[in-house]
């Protein structure tokens, strides 16, 4: 066997959406595509890949409040119980662009049910529109993190026409109304109709937005009651309160659930990962500013010290052209190291990587430029020593040595890695932390105490507003 | 020797009432690019983003048993690495305090002395902004409101650490006195001063909430026993 097919190289195809969703942040405005024919090998043929993760398997229903009872703790739904009280039967709408495929999809999946759960009726509806809008929208979404765009008047009046059209066809009689992400910004042009509050959800970094787009877009979210951000360097200064809400991982999904160690373990013998030594991870698309070879390059440094297995894990690389450049990029940095495990993943493959993540000794997210890094959040949850670029919304996760550690090159990460490698008791104290920050920040149960608690803010103000 | 006499356990008059407060961040208007500036902002910064970055801070990392106190001491440190100013920072015990202009005086005091001392420093950009927030906060109850001490200590052991926060912790700009919730419900209803004083003493910085929570309750069956 030859060096080249001993290194586990996994491929299925993928679709430009397929990354690992780990992004609330990166939510791709395009409706979702169906996935192209799916190949059961990588590219080289050089292993087939599971027949466990050929085809996606069926949704789990979604869970009730109770079942994060043994996670969260009596006390927590008793909170969320009382906030609810107050507000019960007042309705909620959320309104974003798509239903299926992105981070934001995939958290309204679990937060609508979870409110209805507790009395706070709560609808969500998805806009419409047109190749034209979407197109348009992915620019701006682009541009909005700071890509240049031409921003034409053709393009204002596209998307103003359509969301003129989805202004007419949709009803706005609930208390609150949360419009998630620019695309649908111009709703709140129905404003005067009724009496709810309006809340713009930001799921982007706006902090080096096109200076045109963002003035085109300022007007409309001006006219909010409130703005929602996810983390503070996001936010833009606006004459209306911002709040910041940290994105969330389900405790309960296929990624982040508990598994039991047989089926991690046969996950890994799937791959061809050897639990009995040392396993560095990231799990990420193979995206540049995830800098995947700056990982195989800190990898390569360390393992001239301490033994260690390196597995990058994700997806987007078939039928991403940029995609695909940058995983042939790894796979030249990897060379024929055996002990580099590189696997293109389909999108479905959660329940693998959650089971990847926990076989970890050491979980590696080091991006170069990132939203707020779900797969960090997904990585501390399960209680890893976690090193991390210091970039876009880490650092709110990750206090240096103490619930993780911060890095800015391939030399910390490759000392990070040695010292976490050889100082077990370290390494276990902060991923204890980090597991508690999660807990107490960053998981579904708060992101609906976070609404809760703006919604009763803002029927108060409106109250002594009337009064 | 003879024992120590106890003193007699009272009936309490009042139940007492586990609330707990719950806070959703709101992003300030200012941020910190330096040392300087954050001088500027912590003198013309709302009181509730002071309450924000130290007591909020606490438990918002109550886990944590060392190294974090307040989020002032923190950027001075990783944003700044100024580890002298960051441990000076870090002295200050929010309890120290019944009201939040004491807290953003001692603030400002620490950082002005700094910066005379340290003149070139204060312009020096940091490697990230210190971006202000503060919090709207909502105040709830709980389920739990006995009118005994062995409820009162069921009570501890069951709710929130946040609502721990919300009654030792917080307590003082609400009580303006140097006490909290607990003590005074066991001195006043109980009688149980000695007890009282005890957990006045417990050392917040060098616990985690749970480990507050815990000798808490060590200290009330103790005093029961």
């Amino acid at each position: 066997m030859s060096s080249e097919d001993q290194r586990a190289t996994l491929t299925a195809g993928s679709v430009a959406d397929a990354q690992v969703p780990d992004e609330a942040a990166s939510n791709n405005s395009a409706p979702a595509l169906p996935h192209p024919a799916r190949r059961s090998t990588d590219r080289r043929s050089n292993r087939p890949l599971p027949a466990s993760v050929l085809t996606p398997p069926a949704p789990p229903p979604p869970p009730h409040l109770d079942d994060y009872k043994s996670i969260v703790g009596q006390s927590q739904l008793d909170t969320l119980r009382f906030l609810a009280r107050d507000l019960k039967g007042k309705t909620i709408k959320m309104v974003n662009s798509t239903a299926v495929g992105g981070g934001v999809a995939e958290m309204l999946n679990r937060l609508v049910p979870l409110l209805s759960e507790l009395e706070v009726p709560t609808h969500w509806d998805v806009i419409t529109g047109g190749n034209d809008f979407f197109e348009i929208t992915k620019a701006f979404h682009n541009a909005l993190h700071g890509a240049p765009y031409e921003l034409t008047q053709s393009a204002r009046d596209i998307f103003l026409m359509y969301n003129e059209q989805n202004r007419e066809r949709m009803q706005f009689g609930e208390e609150l109304v949360v419009i998630h992400d620019p695309q649908p910004a111009a709703l709140i042009r129905s404003r005067s109709k009724s009496n709810s509050s309006w809340v713009w959800r930001c799921h982007i970094d706006l902090s080096n937005p096109d200076a045109k787009v963002w003035e085109f877009l300022r007007p409309f979210v001006e006219q909010y009651d409130a703005a929602i951000f996810s983390s503070q360097s996001f936010a833009r200064q606006l004459p209306i309160p911002q709040y910041l809400f940290y994105p969330c991982i389900d405790p309960l999904s296929e990624k982040n659930k508990e598994l039991p160690d047989s089926q991690v373990q046969q996950i890994c013998d799937e791959f061809g990962i050897d639990r009995s030594r040392p396993i560095v991870t990231q799990v990420s698309r193979f995206d540049r500013l995830k800098d995947p070879v700056g990982v195989v390059q800190a990898y390569k440094l360390a393992k001239k010290y301490v033994d260690c297995q390196l597995v990058l894990a994700g997806g987007g690389a078939t039928d991403d052209p940029e995609g695909a450049v940058v995983l042939q990029e790894v796979k030249e940095a990897a060379g024929n190291d055996p002990d580099i495990i590189i696997l293109d993943l389909p999108p479905w493959c959660a329940l693998q990587i959650n089971a990847i993540q926990r076989a970890s000794t050491i979980v590696v997210q080091k991006s170069l430029k990132e939203g707020f890094g779900l797969t960090v959040t997904e990585a501390l949850w399960k209680g890893k020593p976690t090193i991390a670029g210091a970039v876009g919304g880490i650092p709110n996760q990750i206090v240096h040595k103490l619930t993780g550690v911060l890095v800015h090159s391939v030399e910390g990460c490759a000392f990070q890695i040695r010292y976490l490698l050889t100082h077990p008791e370290f390494a276990r104290s902060i991923g204890v932390n980090g597991r508690e920050h999660v807990k107490e920040n960053f998981l579904m149960t708060t992101n609906v105490k976070r609404w809760l608690l703006l919604f009763r803010i803002l029927e108060e103000t409106k109250a002594r507003r009337k009064a | 020797m003879p024992d120590t006499e106890k003193p007699a356990l009272r009936k309490p008059q009042k139940a007492f009432y586990f609330n707990t407060s719950e806070h959703l961040l709101r992003i300030g208007r200012q941020k910190a690019n330096n040392l300087c500036e954050l001088l500027e902002a912590l003198q013309t910064c709302p009181d509730d983003s002071i309450f924000q970055h130290t007591f909020r801070t606490l438990q918002e990392h109550h886990f944590i048993r060392q190294g974090f106190s307040n989020d002032f001491a923190h950027w001075s440190l990783f944003a700044c690495n100024e580890p002298a100013l960051a441990e000076q920072f870090a002295s200050v015990d929010v309890r120290e305090f019944t009201a939040i202009e004491g807290l953003r005086r001692r603030m400002i005091e620490i950082l002005d002395e700094f910066l005379q001392s340290h003149n070139r420093t204060g312009s020096r950009q940091a490697h990230e902004p210190f971006y202000f927030c503060a919090a709207d906060i909502v105040v709830l109850p709980t389920t739990f409101c006995p009118e005994t001490l062995p409820g009162f200590l069921d009570g501890l052991n069951q709710v929130s650490v946040h609502s721990i926060h919300h009654h030792f912790i917080e307590a003082r700009l609400r009580l303006h006195r140097m006490s909290n919730d607990f003590s005074q419900w066991l001195e006043e209803e109980v009688g149980l001063s000695d007890a009282a004083d005890s957990i006045e003493r417990i050392d917040i910085y060098a616990n985690t909430l749970e480990g507050v929570r815990r000798q808490i309750a060590r200290i009330v069956s103790q005093a029961m026993n």
